[in-house]
């Protein structure tokens, strides 16, 4: 069997899963517990898994939204994003993410860039707004996400953006 | 009127009103024509129509806003009436003018209606002079903040300041007391100057969290009129209605045939052709007041349609086409309780921001009781350029109380994935004992809702449900495509297969 380990963000709380796959079955073990069957089927096109917890069937669509291993789930009816990548993945990208802190601001909907607010080389504060991205008729502002020196602007007003697309990218200012 | 018969319409707008009118229409036999932007190639209006004709690029501005091209579009397809839906250009005179000029039928008012109730301080003058009461206050424009101090010593604080020409929330402000009058006065009329380039504004009492009711009424055009009920719109999030329903829970009967005769009077008042829509504000002591009258048919017309099993679609087209109104008041009836749920693709834990997408997966829900109005489907990419609405889920039951419990079980059996929505906040407001018993106002979802705490927490069961699917998904997504989507690519799922193949062979 081949065995492979995940690890998940959920609601801001993190989980560790190992899928083993076989020949002949899949077994998936959640954080401490057994290696279980959970009688998973893929369902509606490859759009979603059917599987079995206690007594139960659940139904969980599920969408990569991007190459970082952000995931649009639906259970139940409610959408739920998550973040799910194999733990070699998770370990290089926490180094790299401790190492030099997040300073890209990228379009989390579709949208219309209506207004850059800052300059290639201005110094920002945190939560400050640097650009306003409108989608179905509403402006939506969007703030850095750290203090620091604007070092690039990839995107001019007037541009269509989408989901994932770096925006302003800040250069952090230490313990900023 | 003369009588017509149309063998064709043009509906002049898009999304799930432009599918309920066609869907109206080729119910009475008339062939359809829809118009479509660039980003509406695929929409489910543009493929359901008999015909469709393209009208420009996405923006509003340049495609269903554009009075020409609808026009032109109607000439090209031979299309006798254009039907306007809502929004758009549905409420505008001099649209309804030029269709008219054309040599077209409008499928609606008369440009005076809509000018008349279109300006809040016209449509005060005249309801005042109908018998219908009003909000006390002026009826003339204020511009002298010692003017607007004394009527509002006259009808008592606080006051509400209102632009005559404003709309959906914006040009108004609350004035708690004199002092606060002249800045007050100043901000309202530059805030209207600016967004509606008329910067009249009114002094008018302030009803505070008032009840929203509104009652649908047909009018002929000849000063004929009924009325087909109420219905109640106070569940509100950012001006906008989301969930409405018929009948309202807040009137007794002998208040039901108060306001609707209000109603009447207003549509027969101004000659009103076609459906509308008189909204009041119901204040706490029973006391009710003429708001606005809506010269269109509303997006919430559905919860009506379901308690009086009128169609208002087809109601509006026979007036349209001079047959007068097809239904007796007296024939007309309340039966059941009816609720709507306004889907929008948004994001209430983020202030309803809209969220926007492709619609990966939709299983509709079903059973008894039941309508559903949408303008997409699965595998449809919802543009950015109009309303973030995806659909009307409609829920009648035989009493309020059971309406309550079957929508509780159609919106669980309601999947979307793809956008982030408002499901889940339907279900929210369901469990409210406000909403349960009926006594919200317009001021509860600011109230009550907390956007950092609402949701429930996923069950143990739900989670590792999650964690357990989640984790598959990752292992069964093919390593070296990052841009895949989903597992359903063929090479994405070996594992799967070899899992599938053996559970074939157990189960047979």
């Amino acid at each position: 069997m081949m065995k492979k380990s995940y690890v998940l963000h959920v609601d801001g709380q993190e989980h560790h899963t190992v899928v083993a796959s076989g020949d002949d079955q899949t077994l998936v073990q959640i954080g401490d517990g057994p290696l279980t069957d959970l009688d998973n089927w893929p369902v509606q096109g490859g759009k979603a898994f059917s599987l079995r917890v206690g007594n139960r069937m659940h139904l969980v669509h599920l969408t990569g939204m991007d190459s970082k291993g952000n995931v649009m789930a639906t259970i139940n009816g409610r959408p739920v994003p998550l973040q799910v990548m194999d733990e070699l993945k998770a370990q290089a990208l926490a180094s790299l993410g401790s190492a030099a802190g997040n300073g890209t601001i990228a379009a989390d909907i579709p949208g219309l860039v209506v207004e850059v607010k800052v300059g290639v080389g201005q110094v920002v504060h945190q939560g400050e707004p640097v650009i306003v991205v409108e989608a179905m008729k509403m402006q939506n502002e969007l703030c850095a996400s750290v203090g620091g020196t604007v070092t690039s602007i990839p995107v001019a007003a007037g541009q269509t953006v989408n989901p994932g697309d770096p925006l302003v990218i800040i250069d952090p200012e230490p313990g900023g | 009127m003369d009588k017509q018969q149309f063998s064709k319409v043009l509906v002049a707008n898009r999304g799930e009103i432009a599918v309920r009118i066609i869907q109206g229409l080729k119910e009475m036999g008339i062939a359809t024509v829809a118009v479509y932007s660039e980003v509406d190639r695929t929409a489910l209006h543009t493929i359901m129509a008999d015909e469709a004709v393209f009208i420009g690029p996405a923006p509003a501005a340049e495609s269903y806003l554009v009075q020409e091209k609808i026009l032109d579009a109607a000439r090209l397809t031979g299309a006798q009436a254009i039907h306007p839906g809502y929004g758009f250009l549905s409420e505008n005179g001099a649209f309804c003018r030029a269709v008219e000029e054309a040599g077209l039928v409008f499928i609606g008012p008369t440009a005076e209606s809509m000018e008349v109730m279109g300006d809040k301080l016209s449509s005060r003058r005249r309801m005042r002079a109908a018998g219908v009461p009003v909000v006390p206050g002026t009826d003339e424009a204020v511009t002298d903040p010692d003017v607007a101090v004394k009527i509002a010593d006259e009808i008592g604080y606080p006051v509400l300041l209102k632009a005559s020409a404003g709309g959906g929330g914006k040009g108004m402000r609350v004035v708690h007391e004199a002092g606060e009058m002249a800045s007050a006065l100043r901000q309202t009329m530059g805030e209207a100057g600016a967004s509606f380039g008329n910067d009249a504004i009114f002094v008018e009492k302030y009803i505070e969290n008032p009840k929203h009711i509104e009652v649908q009424v047909l009018g002929d055009g000849t000063g004929n009129a009924v009325h087909v009920f109420e219905r109640e719109c106070s569940v509100q999030r950012r001006h906008q209605k989301v969930i409405e329903e018929s009948p309202s829970p807040s009137l007794t009967p002998a208040l039901r045939e108060e306001i609707c005769a209000a109603a009447v009077q207003t549509a027969a008042s101004i000659d009103y052709r076609g459906a509308g829509t008189v909204e009041f504000i119901l204040g706490p002591g029973g006391e009710f007041f003429f708001l606005e009258m809506n010269t269109r048919l509303q997006v919430e017309h559905p919860v009506t349609e379901m308690v009086s099993g009128c169609d208002l679609v087809r109601a509006m087209v026979m007036i349209a086409q001079g047959e007068g109104i097809i239904y007796k008041q007296e024939d007309l009836q309340q039966r059941g309780w009816a609720l709507e749920f306004r889907l929008y693709a948004e994001d209430p834990s983020r202030d309803f921001a809209p969220s926007i997408g492709r619609i990966e997966a939709m299983t509709l829900p079903q059973g008894p009781g039941v309508r559903l109005d949408t303008g997409v489907y699965e595998g449809f990419d919802v543009p950015i350029h109009y309303d973030p609405m995806l659909a009307k889920l409609i829920v009648w039951a035989e009493t309020r109380e059971l309406a309550i419990a079957r929508s509780r079980r159609v919106l669980e059996e309601f999947t979307l994935h793809g956008p982030t929505h408002n499901l889940p906040f339907h279900l929210w407001v369901l469990d409210q004992p406000a909403f349960q018993d009926g006594s919200y106002t317009t001021a509860f979802v600011g109230e009550e809702f907390d956007k950092n705490d609402w949701l429930p927490e996923l069950g143990q069961e739900q989670m590792q449900a999650l964690i357990g699917a989640a984790s598959l998904f990752e292992a069964l997504r093919r390593g070296d495509n990052r841009e895949a989507r989903g597992f359903d690519c063929p090479n994405a799922a070996p594992n799967w297969r070899l899992n599938a193949k053996r559970r074939m062979t157990r189960n047979r």
